[in-house]
């Protein structure tokens, strides 16, 4: 008791001491090696299969797998990659793949390969997902939204085994989108000794959430919600990774973000704000690169008032895109006329989209009996993504355009992630702010994915437009494998999807990130997420 | 002072105007006293005097910095936010719904505590030992907390926000009403009346509550700090004022994601609440500094 | 001591009926079913749903309902999750230590620091000292948390790098589950690391402690100022400087002791409101503790999960007033034995 007065400058003291030792940063060595990603949010599943989300696309596909054939990151063409060649034949409905030789899975805590990967892996991967008895197929939940978007289970007549390390792929049709889907973000390959252990262990929930893959990081610890942890893969085919660590940092405040990479807490932040900022910022690199995605507002088409293609017309009239480009994307994207970005080969330029006119919009809306306007819900997702770095600012603007023709937006946004997509999957919203990134560069991941009647099942098409005018183009232009036909095709539907306003597309944006200096390597790519395969730390 | 009339009982001021004459001595009480009148004009009046509505978005003049600064403009004087609404609108309607609704809050929570508080101190035994403790486990929720199950049940939206903070407030009041009275009813003039063979009522209207007035009003000052963080925090948190609506709070929330590039719209919300709560907390402060010297006196 | 331990035990016992009873009837208040809101089973099958119906006694009256709820409670079992679908249980045992460790941590400096504070202001009271601390103490309780807690972050972490924003370790560091306490479970690992982790966990600490601590350490000092004052104001100071004291001796061996134990009494009350201000402030520092983690629950309107953490939460607040009244109790023997006393 008796030294009161100095206790205050006994803890300032020690906590003087404290600092400065900090400040001696002895804590570099372990970090030397280790980088830390914070992105945006938690992935679903640690399988792609299974989903086709971004976020979960990013933390593991390319981290955790490979594909038979993967995209060359510059130039977008087909590259080998579990499969060292392939061969297809004339009339395009057999496609063979040799397989390399020295891929090894991941050895874990949880597995330990005592075989290199061969033909039955590939047949496992793909059989769990078309055939519907597969022991595998039912296991989380049965969706393969990538791969029933794409119509596979139609498509492909048989998949078999000609000898350990070649694989032959039967269509019933020929189908020009089809390497491209093989290649595509979801079409990751498994290890079927390791499915036959959880089988055995009765445990087969937990494919899909320990994974065990061939790509250069392997699965350590998942903190739900919070972080995942991965090691590098020693036996990785393409060369270990240099790093020690490799850790997703999940923080879904864009705010938050920013600041741990201010304050160093971060190596690589994903969809970063404030890009002035970071520019100015001596030790920050900030780096973009085109990507093929499309921003849009969305309507439920089944709910009234927007059954009525007037109605959705007539909104898409009232919409100052321009407005939102310069607002919510800072200038850094081109407003979107079509479902396809202007860099596609399918991209028709005379389909202009509805100008921005009050007039016209008013006119409609009086045709299809809402002189007075109503009110309606609009939903903006909760994160950030490149195709719309800020909903919640959009939502306010389309508010905001709205009250001119007297309709009345309230805007739903405080849903986490998965729950707001689930609830938008079961049709909860009246319209919808979201968008699209391509798992591959052929048009058809646009067409069928978003608006075709198949996928209302599989809850990627959220307007739950379904034309069979449009569905039959979209067949169509699957089936010819000449690229003026294809493009002719796709001017239909793109012209349909003009006169119909399922969606309004709004913009095709880069999609950015933020790193500090002494991160290098080559982190983004303009399809399927990132790659911290080849990136080191200084 | 020179006196007019013989009787010294009839120029007797009121309890309320003693506590005024005590209030007003020091000038830093004055000064955020004069803040606190301020701000209920402004709460007032706000509507009516904006430069700009606060939805209106002017799409020309984005993330606008205030005007002192070089890339400032004087039509905005405290600059603009992402979607180019008025910041000085915004905080002055901000001051209708923040300050202004923390009064209202604070004098409903009041009168329901005072009748709940009174009708408690008159029951005795076992009822009353019940009640004592069930306010001793709401105390013992945090505010937050209890605002949170308030508004899970409500649903969010600032009217469900600004109920919750009542019933938040409401045992506090109870308490220190309950106490209160239980101590004026101890006191020999209420015997006296009593023996008048007035009712528990009447000396509660008649007698008591004069004597117990200034202490409410303290206790209200201090609710009041109390409600005006609670509702900008409630607004922070996104389960307060919806979107286009001005409230501090929530107005804060919305700025920081601008917090890098634009700081003001951060600064300023987070400001006008500092400065509200602290006009209060004087108010306040100075309320119980005079009680104290006229008990003393 | 013994009837003093009963009182507070027999209290103990009744706030716990109090809380379940609310905590219960909250599943009928919140919106949905009420089964589900008590079990968290958003994907129950039509038959798991007539076994939880059953389990929970809800064809009975409305009062085995409650005591079947109990029982459950007492199993530790809270329901799941709506959000997350893992059982409450766990989800507390993993984010409760964080916040215990922030708060309490943020309670002993709040008390290191507030009251010598106000004995300093009451010492010298009514000059310029005094009136220095008290404007300070001012703006200490009237600034909103969540303002002061981005400030700190944009100052301390970004403007002049000392200390890290978010979280309670940087995930470096793999450090193994034992008691969740951060620090303690640092000591107890075999990291080779382990110095290193413990400097980088207090490190985290510091800025969110200070914030939490900040309104507090200003209550707690005009606390001690007026509890001083009015120490100052008893006959047996007035005894002691008629024997010759010092001032000094008076308040070091007189003053000190029994203002403190007046202060401590108090403490208690102000418990619950520093819990509020850690959950904003762990919002802001995404400190993985129950508070985020509650009002996280309300975006996802994670029903279960809230009734969860009020039982928690507030069961926590009251061990620790109980706590406090003991330390009360132990320092100052006229709370023991009130009889005697006066």
């Amino acid at each position: 008791m008796a030294n009161f007065k100095q206790t205050p400058h006994y803890y300032l003291t020690l906590l003087l001491l404290m600092l400065s030792a900090c400040d001696a940063n002895e804590a570099l060595h372990l970090s030397k090696n280790s980088v830390i990603y914070c992105s945006e949010g938690a992935p679903e599943s640690f399988n792609p299969q299974t989903v086709t989300s971004g976020t979960t696309i990013d933390a593991t596909a390319n981290q955790l797998y490979n594909r038979l054939i993967e995209f060359n990151p510059t130039d977008n063409t087909i590259i080998p990659a579990i499969a060292k060649s392939w061969h297809v034949t004339r009339d395009g409905k057999m496609i063979t793949f040799y397989l390399r030789k020295d891929v090894q899975f991941h050895h874990t805590s949880y597995f330990t390969p005592t075989r290199k990967l061969n033909a039955d892996d590939i047949l496992f991967s793909f059989n769990r997902m078309l055939d519907k008895t597969h022991p595998y197929h039912a296991v989380s939940g049965g969706k393969y939204p990538f791969f029933q978007n794409a119509q596979f289970a139609d498509l492909i007549d048989s998949i078999e085994r000609i000898n350990s390390h070649t694989v032959r792929f039967r269509l019933n049709h020929s189908d020009s989108s089809f390497l491209a889907n093989i290649g595509g973000n979801s079409a990751v390959i498994l290890s079927k000794e390791y499915a036959d252990q959880l089988a055995g262990m009765n445990t087969m929930a937990e494919l899909d959430n320990l994974p065990i893959g061939t790509g250069p990081f392997k699965f350590k610890q998942y903190s739900s919600g919070t972080f995942i942890r991965y090691e590098p893969h020693q036996e990785y085919w393409r060369g270990k990774s240099e790093l020690k660590q490799l850790l997703f940092d999940i923080t879904p405040r864009d705010t938050g973000r920013l600041t741990k990479l201010l304050a160093g807490e971060c190596d690589v932040i994903a969809y970063p704000i404030a890009h002035e900022k970071i520019r100015q910022h001596p030790d920050l690199i900030l780096e973009s690169v085109t990507s093929f995605n499309v921003g849009y507002f969305g309507f439920n088409t089944r709910i009234a008032p927007f059954d009525n293609p007037k109605v959705r017309q007539a909104l898409a009239y009232a919409i100052n895109k321009q407005a939102i480009l310069e607002t919510v994307y800072t200038g850094q994207a081109e407003i979107a006329t079509g479902l396809i970005p202007n860099s596609s080969w399918a991209h028709d330029a005379s389909i202009i989209g509805q100008e921005y006119s009050v007039t016209k919009a008013k006119q409609l809306l009086t045709e299809a009996g809402y002189p007075e306007g109503f009110s309606m819900d609009l939903w903006a997702m909760p994160v950030q993504r490149a195709y719309n770095p800020n909903a919640i600012t959009m939502a306010k603007l389309i508010q905001a355009d709205l009250q001119k023709l007297d309709i009345k937006v309230s805007i739903v946004s405080d849903y986490e992630w998965t729950t707001f997509l689930r609830k938008i999957s079961e049709g909860e919203h009246q319209s919808v702010l979201l968008g699209w990134s391509a798992d591959h560069p052929d048009p058809d991941n646009f067409f069928s994915t978003l608006l075709s009647c198949g996928a209302i099942n599989t809850g990627s098409n959220r307007t739950f437009w379904c034309n069979q005018e449009f569905d039959q183009l979209v067949q169509a232009a699957l089936q010819t494998d000449n690229i003026n036909t294809r493009k002719g095709y796709y001017s239909q539907a793109l012209a349909l999807i003009n006169e119909q306003v399922p969606l309004i597309p709004i913009a095709h944006s880069k999609r950015y990130q933020a790193r500090a200096k002494h991160i290098s390597g080559t982190l983004l790519r303009s399809i399927g997420g990132i790659d911290f395969h080849g990136v080191t730390k200084n | 002072m020179a006196r007019d009339k013989v009787y010294q009982e009839e120029d007797f001021p009121t309890p309320l105007m003693q506590l005024w004459h005590n209030f007003k001595q020091p000038p830093v009480v004055m000064i955020g006293f004069s803040c606190f009148i301020f701000l209920i004009i402004l709460a007032v009046v706000a509507n009516f005097i904006t430069p700009y509505s606060a939805v209106e978005n002017h799409l020309d003049y984005l993330l606008l910095p205030p005007a002192w600064s070089n890339e400032g403009n004087i039509s905005f004087l405290l600059g603009t936010d992402n979607l180019g609404r008025d910041m000085l609108s915004r905080l002055m309607q901000g001051a209708s719904l923040t300050f202004g609704l923390s009064i209202i809050v604070v004098a409903v929570s009041l009168v329901i505590g005072v009748i709940i508080g009174s009708l408690s101190a008159l029951t005795t035994g076992i009822k009353s030992s019940i009640l004592n403790h069930f306010l001793d486990v709401i105390l013992s929720i945090p505010s937050l907390l209890l605002a949170i199950i308030i508004v899970a049940i409500l649903g969010p939206g600032l009217e469900n926000t600004l109920w919750a903070i009542i019933m938040v407030l409401i045992p506090q009041f109870v308490h220190i009403t309950r106490n209160a009275v239980k101590e004026e009813f101890a006191k020999d003039y209420v015997l006296a009346s009593r023996l008048d063979g007035a009712n528990s009522f009447r000396i509660l209207r008649y007698s008591v509550f004069p004597n117990i007035i200034e202490k409410l009003i303290s206790q209200a000052t201090l609710a009041q700090s109390a409600a005006i963080l609670d509702i900008a925090a409630l607004g922070f948190l996104g389960l307060g004022a919806p979107l286009p609506m001005p409230e501090w709070g929530a107005m804060l929330a919305n700025g920081i994601d601008m917090f890098y590039i634009a700081p003001w719209t951060v600064y300023l919300p987070g400001l006008a609440i500092l400065f509200s709560v602290i006009a209060t907390n004087l108010v306040g402060e100075g309320m119980r500094h005079a009680l104290k010297v006229r008990k003393e006196s | 001591m013994l009837i003093f331990t009963l009182r507070r035990i027999s209290l103990f016992f009744f706030t716990m009926l109090l809380l379940t009873i609310l905590s219960f009837s909250l599943s009928f208040l919140f919106p949905g079913e009420q089964l589900i809101n008590l079990t968290g089973q958003i994907n129950a099958t039509p038959e798991h749903l007539a076994a939880l119906a059953h389990q929970y006694q809800q064809q009975a009256s409305i009062v085995s309902q409650y005591f079947s709820y109990l029982s459950h409670l007492f199993q530790g079992d809270m329901g799941y999750s709506m959000a997350s679908q893992l059982p409450i249980t766990t989800e507390i045992f993993h984010r409760l230590p964080a916040t215990i460790e922030l708060t309490s941590v943020a309670l002993l400096i709040a008390m290191f620091f507030g009251i010598p504070i106000g004995f300093f202001a009451a010492i010298y009271h009514r000059k310029v000292p005094d009136n220095l601390i008290l404007a300070i103490a001012m703006i200490g309780y009237s600034i909103p948390v969540f303002w002061l807690g981005m400030l700190a972050i944009l100052i301390f972490s970004i403007q002049l790098g000392w200390l890290p924003s978010a979280g309670q370790i940087s995930l470096l560091f793999e450090i193994e589950y034992v008691t969740g306490l951060q620090l303690i479970d640092i000591l107890l690992s075999d990291s080779e690391y382990k110095w290193q982790a413990f400097q980088d966990a207090t490190r985290h600490l510091i800025l969110p402690v200070i914030v939490v601590a900040l309104a507090p350490a200003t209550i707690f000092m005009r606390l001690a100022r007026t509890a001083m004052l009015e120490v100052l104001d008893t006959h047996y100071i007035t005894a002691a400087q008629a024997k010759g004291l010092t001032f000094a001796q008076i308040i070091y061996r007189h003053a000190m002791r029994n203002a403190v134990i007046k202060v401590i009494r108090d403490v208690g009350l102000q418990f619950a409101n520093l819990v509020t201000i850690a959950m904003i402030t762990e919002m802001i520092f995404s400190w993985p503790g129950i508070g985020s983690w509650l009002i996280e629950s309300i975006y996802q309107r994670d029903y279960t999960a809230i009734q969860g953490g009020l039982i928690v939460l507030s069961t926590f607040i009251f061990i620790v007033h109980i706590i406090i009244d003991f330390v009360y109790a132990a320092l100052n023997p006229l709370a023991r034995e009130p009889n005697h006393g006066t």
